[in-house]
């Protein structure tokens, strides 16, 4: 479990720290899998059943559409 | 040896919220802080669940021990109410994050770009030195 958040701390860290929007979009979902194994292991079973498919289809769905429309690059 | 697991993990979820407060602040990107809002939404459910742990302060289930196999229940269950909540949390999240992406798509068709510094210098630049919000009656 410890291991997942440490895996969580690395994947928020390059997701903020990343320019290219996909690479960061693909990097929240890294670090919604370490959540989803987090909540497993907190004996939550019910919890993962729902945040699967929202933090894992619906967010990451939704933010490359945003992306699609509004161009891929982060500009400084 | 589970204390030093579990400090490394609250440690970690207290750097994820700092990390991702940072990119909401500093960014002038929408989405990456749209990212960064999801991330922290889901590292304070994360904090809530381990509070409702069992580590910390065992729960009192809403359940009479009746005889030994609900006993050996209660010792082993863990706190219902944050996961109740947590659940109902992460469902408002999604209607919130729906009603920032479709705000930053409006933004985007309005002033060209989801940079907040050009949508802010597109701003200043358009708008006329007085603004009248009303037009003027006409005096006789």
């Amino acid at each position: 479990m410890s291991l997942l958040a440490l895996l969580s701390v690395i994947a928020t860290y390059l997701a903020i720290t990343e320019r290219d929007l996909l690479k960061a979009v693909i990097f929240s979902a890294l670090q919604s899998i370490s959540y989803v194994f987090i909540f497993y292991l907190l004996m939550a079973p019910d919890i993962v059943l729902v945040y699967i498919p929202i933090a894992l289809g619906i967010y990451p769905a939704l933010l490359l559409f945003l992306i699609k429309k509004t161009g891929r690059y982060e500009r400084k | 040896m589970i204390m030093l697991f579990s400090n490394i993990l609250l440690i970690s979820l207290g750097v994820n919220i700092a990390i991702s407060i940072y990119g909401i602040v500093s960014k002038p990107n929408m989405v990456k802080k749209l990212i960064a809002i999801t991330i922290l939404s889901d590292t304070v459910n994360v904090i809530a669940i381990v509070i409702g742990y069992r580590l910390a302060n065992p729960p009192i289930p809403p359940i009479h021990a009746l005889n030994d196999d609900y006993r050996v229940f209660i010792t082993r269950v863990v706190d219902p109410i944050p996961q109740a909540l947590v659940l109902t949390a992460i469902v408002i999240g999604l209607a919130l994050i729906i009603f920032l992406v479709f705000l930053t798509l409006r933004i985007f068709r309005v002033f060209g770009s989801v940079n907040l510094h050009e949508v802010l210098e597109t701003m200043y630049k358009e708008l006329p030195t007085e603004v009248h919000l009303y037009e003027e009656e006409p005096s006789d």
